[in-house]
């Protein structure tokens, strides 16, 4: 077996939100005791819905938000509490590639000078090694010919054409783990496969582990290896790709994939069975398993204590209590 | 087979802009029958939106061209002005559900007022009665009626987005156009308000043009589809007919790069950028991005050719001696 890269243990991002001088301050548990483990060359994809502390998890385990509690290590290292320049030696091991390419790019540098800025910040090569390796970076992510595209500013580029300098960017100082948070969300349907095989192909190549988070679980299949379930600030489900698909176990990832919609013309008289209601609220979630307002399955113990994290088959966990041994 | 209650002909919609002429909506044609649902599936930039608003007629300050005909029950409402038009046909014949429930709402009245409004601007009904109609509305798309008191923020996404279909509703139109509807929603959200839009047109006979960038999420409704690529529509046809042999090379091509979760498949992509609308290629707009293209694709426009019976595709590749 291949040694673990990451490995996350009962980690939780909670934020404190301030109501004024005398209402007392609210806690939003984003994540809450997540624990997963992440080997080398993996792809694994993060499906939740909005607000299910998807995008929270993935900045926690980056480093962009302070953990609350729980370890995160790395490469056999802790990098929970890293500060100042060993803080940096993690950045430099690790890649974001993030949802709004629009967003995510400062509108007044040109696409070499984003490209270039990682490398000034760690003191990276030459002036002209640099715009060697800005080149190639370019050239990676297919934006060919590569002059076209370095001296243009963000705005006179494409969806598509953005996100490919992202990924250049996220990937430029040779990271072994990267984040891709909903990257082609914002994309269009023919474009979204392209960009997603773009990046599986460069992270089977350089071998990076990969954390793509998404709320479309179609997509998944196609470029992970495992799929992680939120929800509710919850690892609700962990299975490899295939066997979640074929066989969820979750009540909550049952509903999820009979959500999704095929191609198909007879769905117009299809009638599909999913839970009524929202996710909860991540200030005051209820009590026990969060799902169980809305399971269809939902038992006494459900409702008043939090479900144990069970491993039905080798390697697929899920938080339940329809699988604990009584 | 029910009447036909819309019928579009070579509608245009383009709008002038400082760099020239965009050619939002380009000759579009079809018809829409009675408790029919058309899918008109795109890429984004396609004109589908544009499409929606040309035929409920709201339009932006800049438009260059607005031509064609629009045949509601028979009646030729492009003549109507525009002040006769927004008192017959906007949202009496005619309403509009659109992409972020949000911005349609106003923030601050109350939600059950404002789906009331138009039954008291409109048919001048008291205002009690109204209110008491919108509450009837809101429990129909599964909404409790105590919501009808509270303000949209006090909404979740889900529930806003229905709200704004019992007000698309409420006037009993003949048309609902849905755009986008469910694009803001997460799939659990989107599978219910799927679910209702079913429900509806199953129990009120409404017909709709649902338009949607998804082509997975465009079978959840669609009788019919049609494909706009560059302003025109590409391919009309039935929704089985669709959905197992697209003719297009555009439509077969989209139909690829769509992921499917329970068969394994090889994704495809279409190289290349859609056209811009204010430039687009001479000849088939689709001819640089076409694994088939031929040379009279590069210079003639091509024909609409029906395939089979009601299948239509605009393509040389179908073209009789072409």
């Amino acid at each position: 077996m291949e040694e673990g890269v990451l490995r996350v243990e009962n980690l939780s991002k909670w934020f404190t939100i301030r109501r004024g001088l005398l209402a007392p301050p609210l806690t939003l548990r984003a994540v809450d005791n997540v624990s997963f483990e992440l080997r080398r060359g993996e792809a694994v994809s993060l499906v939740g819905e909005s607000g299910s502390g998807k995008t929270t998890l993935g900045k926690t385990v980056l480093r962009l938000y302070e953990p609350t509690s729980g370890r995160i290590l790395f490469k056999g290292r802790d990098v929970t509490n890293l500060k100042g320049k060993e803080l940096l030696w993690y950045k430099r091991e690790t890649g974001l590639v993030q949802q709004d390419p629009y967003g995510a790019m400062p509108s007044f540098m040109t696409i070499s000078r984003i490209l270039e800025e990682p490398l000034i910040i760690h003191k990276i090569g030459t002036a002209e090694e640099r715009k060697e390796a800005v080149f190639k970076a370019l050239e990676d992510v297919r934006l060919t010919p590569v002059e076209d595209f370095a001296f243009k500013y963000p705005h006179m580029l494409s969806g598509g054409q953005l996100q490919r300098v992202a990924i250049a960017r996220a990937l430029i100082l040779g990271p072994s783990f990267v984040v891709a948070d909903e990257p082609v969300s914002m994309l269009d349907a023919s474009v979204r496969i392209e960009i997603l095989t773009l990046m599986r192909e460069l992270q089977e190549k350089r071998g990076i582990s990969f954390i793509y988070i998404t709320h479309d679980l179609s997509t998944t299949r196609y470029f992970s290896e495992w799929i992680f379930i939120m929800y509710a600030g919850h690892l609700v489900e962990k299975a490899p790709t295939k066997e979640l698909i074929r066989e969820p176990q979750h009540p909550y990832t049952q509903a999820l994939l009979a959500a999704i919609p095929d191609p198909d013309p007879e769905n117009r008289k299809r009638y599909r069975e999913v839970p009524p209601g929202e996710p909860p609220s991540l200030i005051n979630p209820p009590p026990g398993c969060r799902f169980h307002p809305r399971c269809p399955y939902v038992m006494d113990v459900c409702r008043s204590e939090e479900p144990p994290v069970v491993e039905v088959k080798p390697g697929h966990y899920v938080k339940c209590w329809l699988y604990a041994k009584k | 087979m029910p009447e036909v209650i819309l019928s579009v002909k070579d509608l245009c919609l383009y709008y002038a802009t400082r760099r020239g002429v965009v050619k939002a909506v380009d000759k579009v044609s079809f018809d829409l029958r009675r408790g029919e649902s058309l899918a008109i599936v795109g890429e984004s930039g396609c004109g589908k939106t544009s499409l929606a608003r040309a035929i409920i007629r709201l339009l932006p300050r800049n438009v260059h061209t607005f031509d064609g005909q629009l045949l509601l029950n028979g009646q030729d409402i492009m003549k109507l002005d525009d002040e006769e038009f927004r008192k017959e046909v906007r949202w009496r014949k005619i309403s509009i559900v659109f992409q972020a429930a949000q911005n349609s709402l106003n923030p601050v009245l109350r939600v059950g007022f404002q789906i009331a409004e138009p039954l008291m601007i409109h048919n001048g009904m008291p205002r009690e009665e109204a209110l008491s109609e919108a509450k009837k509305y809101l429990r129909m798309v599964g909404v409790h009626e105590s919501f009808a008191e509270r303000y949209p923020f006090e909404l979740s996404g889900g529930m806003k987005q229905r709200a704004v279909i019992a007000m698309a509703l409420i006037m009993k139109p003949y048309v609902v156009i849905l755009d986008e509807p469910t694009s803001a929603l997460d799939v659990i959200t989107q599978a219910n308000i799927m679910n209702l839009l079913k429900s509806i047109k199953s129990e009120t006979g409404i017909s709709y043009i649902f338009i949607t960038h998804d082509v997975a999420l465009s079978s959840e409704l669609a009788d019919k589809v049609a494909v706009m690529y560059a302003g025109e529509i590409v391919e009309l046809t039935e929704s089985e007919e669709f959905y197992t042999s697209p003719k297009h090379p555009y439509a077969q091509k989209l139909m690829a790069s769509v992921p499917t979760l329970r068969a394994d498949k090889k994704l495809e992509f279409i190289p290349g950028t859609p056209p811009s609308l204010i430039n687009p290629p001479p000849g088939c707009r689709f001819h640089p991005r076409c694994p088939y293209v031929m040379d009279v694709c590069r210079s003639e426009e091509p024909p609409v050719v029906e395939v089979k019976p009601g299948h239509y595709v605009k393509c040389w590749l179908y073209a009789k001696g072409g």
